[in-house]
């Protein structure tokens, strides 16, 4: 454990690194996909919110199609191979005050990241989505190892 | 025998017809897959040119404006004072635009690259805002616009109400709107800027008195790259930025923005923020409350 740096993943940013380092996260409605090469030992996670960017904001991380994008370059230029990657897929609940903007934004922002991840031939190894709680992850960049445990609605 | 090689050969030729249909469909569909991908390819690159034809004004007119005035001042008459002051607020006016400018513009390159996470401290309240006035009153002066403050919260600490947001944040949204309510108001009227607590939420609203805006384009300002060219002070100013960014601000303190205007009558701001402890529960934000639960599920 000691040779791990840590990192508090915030919604709408991602992280990848070389050196071992655990990633924190919640996850509410939101959707993480964590990538890694388990030859190089390369990794990185993303948070977004919504599915899709609409043209209109800024071009942020935010929106699942960028957050794929942004991350999958940031491991190539880490020096990850495309063709090593391996996903996992958290988050995507439906909590009952998801908001009104939109109804089921977990489920569409899974749906976003299973097509993209098909697009690009990243095969997706494990994955908890969906159902109505938050989620907690902590993801190990270097083995791909993730530990995930539920949250009441009120830490979310 | 002749009549097999016949049959065979209308066989192959159909498998041949049937090949060649497969591969002009998929030829087909790759046409119009990479005519969607040129399209928005486009779409984006013009976007982006129309945006740096924007910064590189917003960069270029106040650097000629700074570089001439200041060679102005290097020959003026000896003792000519008067003259040396206004040519030096018109330099501050013109590098306080560039500063402001500038800062957008990477704030929005930082949004767009992922790396804008909260930075949250016992935020003085009063204090940051005063200190935006304080920033803008010479510019606000020039164009006649007195800004107001009305300072609506009775409790806290002396006159100060603590409130723990991320202050940078904060004076980047107030700042933004109190550009566009400057660049949007007439001559020789005023913006006022009121701020108010209700439970755990801290408001505050920029209201202007100048052109208002419409229903219809009320929906367009937060688009990025998006401005209404009527800005009365504006001169044609600005990179279409500034909502964009405070919107996207506001996502990362978990804050709303409601609009409330009326063509010709002005138009007011309001900000709502939670305090910052509601926005991620239990982590301090240097991750170094990372911690393994025995309830962990390994994946």
């Amino acid at each position: 454990m000691e040779q791990y740096s840590q990192h508090f993943l915030y919604p709408s940013t991602f992280f990848a690194s070389k050196d071992p380092y655990v990633v924190k996260t919640i996850l509410g409605s939101c959707v993480a996909i964590c990538l890694w090469d388990p030859v190089t030992r390369i990794g990185g996670i993303n948070h977004y919110m919504l599915p899709n960017w609409n043209g209109n904001d800024l071009a942020s991380p935010k929106y699942g199609n960028i957050a794929i994008d942004k991350l999958l370059e940031r491991l190539a230029q880490l020096g990850a191979k495309r063709e090593n990657l391996k996903a996992k897929i958290f988050g995507g609940g439906e909590l009952i005050e998801s908001r009104t903007n939109g109804a089921y934004i977990g489920e569409r922002n899974i749906r976003v990241a299973r097509m993209i991840l098909e697009e690009k031939k990243i095969p997706v190894v494990a994955s908890s989505t969906g159902g109505k709680k938050g989620r907690k992850i902590l993801f190990f960049t270097d083995t791909g190892e993730v530990r995930h445990k539920f949250l009441d609605k009120k830490n979310v | 025998m002749t009549n097999m090689t016949d049959r065979q050969l209308l066989k192959e030729l159909r498998a041949k017809l049937n090949e060649r249909k497969k591969y002009e469909q998929e030829v087909q569909m790759l046409t119009r897959e990479l005519q969607e991908v040129t399209n928005k390819l486009r779409e984006s690159e013009s976007l982006k040119s129309h945006f740096i034809s924007n910064i590189s004004n917003e960069i270029v007119n106040p650097f000629t404006s700074i570089l001439g005035l200041s060679k102005s001042i290097l020959s003026v008459e000896k003792n000519d004072w008067k003259k040396v002051v206004s040519m030096v607020a018109l330099i501050h006016s013109e590098a306080f635009n560039l500063d402001f400018q500038l800062r957008n513009i990477f704030v929005a390159a930082k949004i767009e690259a992922g790396e804008v996470v909260p930075n949250i401290s016992k935020v003085n309240v009063r204090g940051i805002i005063q200190s935006i006035i304080d920033s803008f009153n010479l510019v606000a002066r020039k164009m006649g616009i007195t800004i107001e403050f009305e300072y609506n919260i009775e409790y806290g600490f002396g006159k100060n109400f603590y409130f723990k947001t991320d202050s940078e944040k904060i004076k980047l949204i107030l700042s933004n709107l109190l550009n566009n309510a400057l660049k949007y108001s007439y001559k020789d009227s005023k913006v006022i800027i009121r701020v108010w607590t209700d439970d755990e939420n801290l408001s505050f609203s920029v209201q202007d008195f100048g052109t208002g805006i419409s229903d219809k384009n009320q929906k367009i300002i937060f688009e990025r790259f998006k401005r209404l060219d009527t800005g009365i002070n504006s001169l044609n100013r600005g990179h279409g930025l500034g909502l964009s960014i405070t919107k996207a601000l506001l996502d990362v303190l978990g804050g709303e923005i409601e609009i409330d205007s009326k063509k010709g009558e002005g138009s007011t701001f309001t900000i709502h923020l939670p305090e910052a402890k509601n926005i991620v529960e239990g982590f301090s934000g240097e991750g170094n409350d990372i911690f393994f639960d025995d309830e962990d599920e390994i994946f």
